[in-house]
């Protein structure tokens, strides 16, 4: 592997002063800064794992007891006795001696898990740092204009509906459907004409207020596509469900809507925050990824099933 | 149909199904209570073997819209979408690592800045003098009003606070209910002891969750949640794939410590361990053919298999004691013998996926591990990874529950009190209630849910004090619009008698026009309109919705028994069947090339008051044989009255009448026993070994009969008593319940109508 590039990231250098107040929002910066400072926090208060200190030392640190202590109490609602406080530091110690002698002897490297484990936490570090910012509402609100769509309320419907059953009528079912609505057309939906059509349900005869999703869920998405699609105040199909054939009366349509960012708020500033996350996450791999250069191997020809060359990812060379 | 303005509005609704954000109606909530599915087992790559399994893309907020209905990305890069959106979910993820912080704990941080714990430093953590410094001045710090910084939660977890916060983000109340939850992933030597742990209340949750690093044994678990409940934590666990617990799961004997197991144990079980998986995508956990000789459909989902052994290792995963029926069966045994019940539980299903979104459906499969089985190609292959060869995976199942809202209180609720269904992925939802006045009449009012309410119990209950002659069932199920036609609704019943345990299956309400067999009961299979080599299939067969009011009509009020709902689907193509043709290829012969998708409610219990019990048959007992001056054969007397012999027994329980074998070679096999006789648990299925003539080895050794059923020990012990022999079976919880024959019945099956046989000589005589 080749060495990594000096210093700065390449962006950087590039940054108009009249952009700096941006840049200091940005998240890579503060996952950069938080990375070299938790470096140097580990530097100051890790004195015995710095070279020269003794590497048979154990120190535990009023944090380190507190944690174990607070730890118990949490978990088991009471303090620890004297005899299960020693084995909670027992164990501490343990872990640390084990920790240490397999660092000693190199176990960590090349380990696919610990390599995987650190990936992720780094992973996390950079998530975090996005999570840090607190975001202004006219940030927000242009955010939200820009992403208006994922917030769209959806119409609603209220309707009645008949059925008509396979279980019941077999293959007549959809014309029976049919020869009920001749006869229903122009009826209005509470006669008690429309009550002597169709066969009992264990699903409701009337819906109010649904969504298409609510809908699609109780009947199928063909159905709730349907419906939604009914003109209202007349019976209408016979239209199909998962279920069997069906005359629906629309009564009520509410269309779907855009809601003022105010009633939508916080849901925005989660759906936002989210997005930074995964933002952070994507700039600081890339500016990561930008100081390291990749060498694949060119593999013979006669290997079965693999390419002859393969093919490096971004602007890396295959090289020999 | 539809007119220009239907049109737009279609347009509109077309792109409200795609985003369906929050929104200003609740539900009212509804007493009769409204049927919800939700996922309760999921891991995303916040859990350590979904990153390892190359699931490094997504997590538990994308897990949240996934459920939700929006498309996400498989860990491989392709989008995925579910089905049919799910109304509750709780993502699940490993404790054993979300205590390791995401961000390193800054060390020496803000408590060491603090005066009062000065006297805490060690610097030689060996030291038994420092650890009891330390552990003095922490009682005194913590005798004093507690310092509030101290017992603020940065010391640990998180992830686990970043875990409660997304959950709380995605849970909307009367819209969709995330739940705070994790999975305590006991697997000490490759047993699977899995639970998942599900509080009701996220403002509530301990600072980090208890782990199997903590405990690996569930007993442990037990305790802690024991004390978060105390604390007013309320929470409950769901175990999951008893059938790869290597038989760990529903032990009868002795718990994971080594001890007996007692009141206490099976009380501290039941009240933490209300539900339990009864499938997921690594397989069912209900039944098992050799448990279920006479369950035709118990040959389904089946995985057995040691999780993580290496490829190399010769252990098989033990099937007894690792499914959810016999563990049910034992409970009422032990119930009946020993006064306690620890098998009490309800059922549920999920998917265990570690891809943070599961595949419900057999024509939208892909997989569960990320890179592991992510293509057809994958896992048509037979990939064989961590012991799993994934043709063998299903798709994941689901938890249905009656609640009155969709709210984590009522969600919960409903799964304390076992009011919950599994399905193994269509969303079939089925009611279930048991009482003594139920009839046909009920089903046909309007308010029979109210009715079935107040004059009953639904799922999981308990059924009222023995009121009539014999129980009745309201039982209703409807198909899941998008998927197949429904087959026929069961009753599985299991009951006790003198130690043993029986089941029988009950078919109850059917599709179409079959009729029960004449003498057998038994509903003949549905047509199959499945076509394998184009794995298509039709709604030609099958009904919507299946109802009926079912009486049990073997009721016997002075012995334990439960009951539970079986709902079936028509045979539609499995997913290896679906993808085989898209590759070309022959559908894998190592799993069915078809499925039947199913439900199972929870059970209803029957408990027979003191005055009923009473009225039980005594039955023969090791202690009463003991008092009578019954003496056990040893060794040799054994050998003598077996080895090489045949002998003549009975059932006293079932009064079933069977021929032992036992050759000096070492082999036994038992005759004469019918595919229709009701066999006590544990006893194989030996009416198809029988009139096979497949024999099982056996062994005499300390003065008993041992033999095996799939790995198990089961020991017999003879008695004499008098000129009289009686057997006990070591699984019969104390009871002898086999006596020999003093000579071989002339009729195996009287008929009592005359029937003659030259003076009852054995006409082929020794030698003839």
């Amino acid at each position: 592997m080749s060495s990594p590039n000096p210093a700065q990231p390449a962006q950087l250098r590039q940054i108009p002063v009249m952009a700096l107040s941006r840049w200091l929002r940005e998240p890579l910066l503060h996952f950069l800064l938080l990375g070299a400072a938790l470096f140097a926090a580990w530097n100051y208060f890790e004195p015995d794992l710095a070279p020269g200190a003794a590497a048979t030392e154990i120190r535990l640190t009023p944090d380190d007891v507190l944690a174990m202590w607070t730890f118990f109490n949490s978990q088991w609602q009471r303090a620890p006795t004297a005899e299960e406080f020693g084995r909670m530091v027992e164990n501490k110690v343990q872990e640390e001696v084990l920790y240490r002698e397999a660092v000693a002897m190199g176990l960590d490297k090349d380990d696919t898990i610990v390599k995987r484990r650190m990936a992720q936490k780094l992973q996390f570090l950079a998530e975090d740092v996005a999570a840090a910012y607190e975001p202004g509402d006219a940030e927000l609100e242009d955010w939200y204009a820009a992403n208006a769509d994922k917030f769209a309320l959806p119409g609603r419907i209220s309707f009645r509906q008949l059925y008509f059953s396979p279980d019941e009528r077999g293959r007549q079912a959809y014309a029976d459907a049919q020869a009920a609505l001749a006869t229903l057309t122009d009826q209005s939906v509470d006669t008690e004409l429309a009550a002597s059509f169709g066969d009992s349900f264990m699903l409701q005869n009337y819906y109010a207020d649904r969504t298409p999703e609510q809908v699609a869920k109780e009947f199928g998405p063909v159905f709730a596509q349907a419906v939604f699609g009914a003109a209202t105040g007349s019976w209408q199909g016979p239209v199909e469900s998962g279920f069997g054939w069906h005359l629906v009366f629309v009564d009520s349509f509410v269309p779907g809507r855009q809601p003022a960012y105010a009633e939508v708020a916080p849901e925005v500033k989660t759906a936002w925050l989210a997005q930074q996350k995964v933002e952070a996450w994507r700039k600081a791999y890339d500016a990561m990824r930008a100081k390291y250069t990749v060498v694949l191997p060119v593999l013979p020809d006669s290997v079965d099933g693999l390419p002859a060359a393969p093919v490096a990812s971004g602007d890396d060379q295959a090289s020999q | 149909m539809l007119d220009s303005a239907g049109k737009r509005r279609l347009s509109l609704v077309m792109a409200a199904l795609a985003f369906c954000a929050s929104s200003a109606v609740a539900e009212t909530p509804n007493p009769e209570r409204n049927a919800y599915f939700g996922e309760t087992h999921l891991h995303t790559s916040w859990s350590p073997d979904a990153w390892l399994f190359g699931n490094k893309l997504t997590g538990p907020a994308d897990a949240y819209k996934y459920a939700r209905g929006e498309t996400i990305k498989h860990p491989l890069g392709y989008d995925i979408k579910i089905d049919t959106p799910l109304d509750f979910m709780g993502v699940t993820d490993h404790s054993e690592y979300i205590g390791i912080s995401k961000m390193a704990n800054t060390p020496g941080s803000f408590a060491s800045k603090l005066p009062q714990v000065q006297g805490l430093i060690m610097t030689d953590p060996n030291s038994k003098e420092q650890q009891q410094r330390a552990f003095l001045t922490m009682v005194s710090l913590f005798s004093q009003p507690p310092i509030k910084e101290l017992m603020k939660p940065e010391v640990t977890g998180p992830i686990w606070k970043e875990n409660i916060s997304i959950a709380d983000a995605a849970n909307e109340p009367g819209k969709f209910t995330a739940f705070c939850s994790y999975e305590w992933t006991s697997q000490t030597a490759n047993r699977n002891l899995h639970r998942n742990i599900f509080f009701r209340d996220c403002a509530k949750v301990p600072v980090a969750p208890y782990t199997a690093l903590d405990s690996w044994h569930p007993e442990e678990l037990w305790k802690w949640m024991d004390a978060q409940r105390k604390a007013g934590n309320e929470l409950l666990a769901i175990s999951h794939n008893a059938n790869l617990s290597d038989g760990w799961m529903y032990p009868t004997d002795v718990d994971s410590m080594g001890r007996p197991i007692d009141a206490a144990w099976a009380e501290s079980r039941m009240r933490n361990e209300r539900l339990v998986e009864i499938t997921q995508m690594k397989g069912q956990s209900e039944t098992h053919p050799l448990l279920s000789p006479n369950d035709e459909f118990a040959n389904y989902a089946i995985l057995s298999v040691l999780l993580g052994l290496p490829a190399t290792e010769g252990r098989i995963n033990k099937l007894i004691g690792s499914y959810g029926r016999q563990a049910l069966k034992d409970g009422l045994a032990l119930q009946d013998v020993r006064g306690y019940n620890p098998y009490k539980f309800g059922f549920g299903a999920a998917a265990d996926s570690h891809n943070s979104a599961a595949p419900y459906r057999q024509d939208n499969f892909f997989g569960g591990h990320a890179m592991e089985d992510g293509t057809a190609e994958t896992r048509l292959s037979g990939h064989n990874f961590a012991g799993i060869d994934v043709r063998y995976e299903s798709p994941a199942g689901l938890t249905g529950v009656w609640a009155e809202e969709n709210t984590r209180a009522s969600i919960w609720d409903a799964m304390h009190r076992k009011e919950t269904f599994g399905v193994s992925g269509p969303h079939i939802k089925v009611r279930f209630f048991g009482g003594w006045g139920y009839d046909r009449d009920t089903l046909a009012s309007e308010d029979w849910v109210k009715r079935s309410y107040q004059t009953g119990v639904p799922m999981g209950g308990d059924l009222p004090p023995l009121k009539g002659k014999s129980p009745s069932f309201v039982l209703w199920a409807i198909k899941d619009p998008t998927s197949g036609n429904l087959d026929r609704i069961q009753v599985v019943k299991g009951w006790t008698q003198n130690g043993q345990s029986f089941e029988k299956i009950y078919d109850v309400a059917w599709a179409g026009d079959r009729k029960p067999g004449k003498w057998t009961g038994r509903i003949p299979a549905i047509q199959s309109t499945v076509d394998i080599d184009e794995a298509t299939y039709t709604n030609t067969v099958g009904a919507v919705e299946l109802k009926t009011v079912w009486t049990d009509p073997d009721f016997d009020p002075s012995l334990h028994a439960f009951y539970y709902a079986r709902v079936l689907e028509i045979p539609t193509p499995r997913w290896s069947t679906i993808q085989a043709r898209q590759l070309g290829i022959a559908p894998p012969d190592v799993v069915p090339p078809t499925v039947q998708e199913r439900a199972w409610s929870s059970p209803i219990w029957y408990t027979p008051d003191a005055k009923a019990r009473k009225a039980a048959p005594q039955g023969m007992t090791v202690a009463e044989l003991n008092k009578r001056g019954g003496v056990a054969l040893d060794q040799a007397s054994l050998e003598k009255l077996l080895v090489g012999k045949a002998i003549w027994l009975r059932n006293n329980v079932t009064g079933e009448q069977f021929k032992a074998l036992y050759t000096k070679e070492g082999q036994s096999i038992l005759q004469h026993i019918g595919s229709e006789n009701e066999v006590p648990s544990l006893t194989g299925n030996v009416a198809l070994a029988g009139y096979r003539g497949e024999t099982t080895p056996y062994q005499i050794t300390n003065g008993k009969l041992v033999t095996t059923l799939s790995q198990a020990s089961l020991e017999i012990t003879v008695y004499k008593l008098g000129d009289k022999y009686y057997a006990a079976r070591s699984n019969e919880f104390g009871y002898a319940n086999y006596e020999f024959l003093a000579k071989p019945p002339v009729f195996l099956n009287p008929l009592g109508k005359g029937e003659t046989a030259g003076g009852g000589e054995d006409p082929h005589p020794g030698g003839a």
